[in-house]
């Protein structure tokens, strides 16, 4: 007998969306299993509160569920998309934005990375956390000021009593950085 | 912010990364909507930015988030097939032959599914009512043992300080005793100035309502400080009482008057309890 989720690993993003749009719920379920984990966890580390984040959640996979069409691989990575949504949904409600969630989720997001399989994931996850534990202190706090706090470079050097430039300098640094290690 | 006519390359950076103020960001954003070419690399920076969501720890959902929204799948599909618009009538023509017994195949299904789906869905109304009160039920209950839980842990802090003060070596034990009508009235006073805390315990006759009994520290310098006003139970129940002091307050007695109810700044009635320090 396959292990749990085996067979769910096999199986493409797209060709499981194939399924979701003729209502296959078992395809939504395999696709739930292998990102509701890092959309949960993103969401959380944005709000900081457990319930707020699994509200995002349930959320972005029943409009997955709702709208399936409207996905297609022109999409991008859907893993990639996910990521994105989730961050946007929980910025907005961190900061209490009222922006349209269908307009927050228009984006299309390109990866070049596998996040399919929970073995790449994890691989992600140790390069992510290596770079990010590898950077000066000033870029990692102004790329996690930006991306979890949902800050405006403006309100970064605010808040670091930096310069402007060097604010945009750090971030910059710190995401070609990262690009390298994950090229 | 554009180099030319396409958005320059660290302000696709930050816009992905969502650094940018909302009127720059929206402004990019209207342009890379009619330009492919800006489009394709906000979409690789996104794909950059969006590996960041690696660095959170990783934690696992309850399983009942997923329960709920497929429950709430569950839920929109009955109701969309509840609510499908009926065949219109060259749509009917297509339906397969009638059976022997003249429904067509359809109808057949249909009823067959009606009387399978009715008791079901009767079922599943019945077990969701029954699980959200009893769900109620045991909020309710959590309630109550939280707060039963905080009382029991304010009185094991109350019973640690009180032992801790009685206990302590710097803590100073004063009998208080009444005089004339009071003659029989008792009570006494542990205090200890290092800490601001004074325990004391009273044997005393009740009181009409609008008078309370009123405990008093007087200082060696200084006029008396109210330590709270206090009532004997119904029954005489011998009661510890506690009250806060300025810290090293030092005293010279201790004494017990009645007032009005609500008690008063400075003592005015009858002193029925006096100790000296």
């Amino acid at each position: 007998m396959r292990p749990e989720g085996a067979t769910n690993e096999l199986v493409s993003d797209w060709s499981l969306m194939a399924r979701v749009v003729q209502k296959d719920e078992g395809a939504l379920s395999a696709l739930y299993d292998r990102y509701s984990g890092l959309v949960f966890s993103e969401a959380k580390r944005i709000l900081r509160d457990t319930g707020a984040a699994e509200e995002i959640l349930q959320d972005l996979f029943y409009q997955i569920w709702r709208t399936a069409e409207r996905f297609d691989e022109s999409r991008g990575s859907l893993g990639g998309w996910l990521m994105v949504a989730a961050r946007n949904r929980a910025i907005s409600k961190l900061r209490r934005k009222t922006g349209k969630a269908e307009e927050l989720d228009e984006n299309t997001v390109s990866m070049h990375v596998d996040i399919e399989s929970r073995a790449s994931q994890n691989l992600l996850l140790d390069k992510v956390r290596a770079v990010m534990g590898s950077l000066p202190e000033g870029q990692r706090e102004a790329v996690e000021c930006a991306y979890f706090e949902g800050m405006s470079h403006s309100e970064i050097a605010a808040k670091t009593g930096q310069p402007l430039g060097t604010v945009k300098t750090r971030i910059r640094s710190a995401m070609e950085t990262l690009k390298q290690v994950l090229s | 912010m554009t180099n030319g006519e396409h958005i320059r390359e660290e302000d696709l950076l930050l816009l992905a990364l969502g650094a940018l103020p909302d009127d720059e960001a929206t402004n990019l954003l209207a342009h890379a909507k009619s330009c492919a070419e800006c489009a394709a690399k906000l979409a690789e920076e996104r794909g950059h930015a969006a590996t960041l969501a690696f660095a959170a720890k990783q934690e696992i959902p309850a399983a009942t988030v997923k329960v709920e929204l497929l429950a709430r799948i569950h839920a929109e599909r009955e109701k969309e097939e509840h609510y499908k618009w009926p065949l219109k009538k060259d749509e009917v023509r297509q339906i397969p032959s009638p059976k022997k017994d003249g429904t067509s195949m359809n109808e057949g299904k249909l009823n067959w599914l009606q009387w399978v789906l009715i008791p079901v869905a009767a079922v599943f109304l019945i077990a969701t009512a029954l699980m959200w009160k009893s769900n109620r039920e045991l909020k309710a209950e959590l309630a109550k043992a939280n707060h039963d839980l905080i009382d029991i842990q304010n009185q094991r802090q109350r019973t640690e300080m009180i032992v801790d003060v009685l206990s302590a070596p710097d803590t100073v034990s004063v009998r208080m005793a009444g005089s004339g009508e009071s003659a029989k009235s008792i009570g006494s006073a542990n205090y200890n100035a290092r800490r601001g805390v004074l325990l004391y315990t009273a044997v005393l006759p009740p009181l009409p309502q609008d008078k309370v009994y009123q405990m008093w520290l007087v200082p060696t310098t200084g006029s008396p400080i109210s330590a709270g006003v206090f009532s004997p139970g119904p029954h005489g129940n011998r009661e510890l009482w506690t009250a806060t002091i300025p810290l090293n307050t030092q005293a010279k007695a201790f004494a017990v008057t009645i007032e009005p109810a609500g008690g008063v700044p400075q003592p005015t009635g009858p002193k029925v309890l006096l100790g000296a320090s």
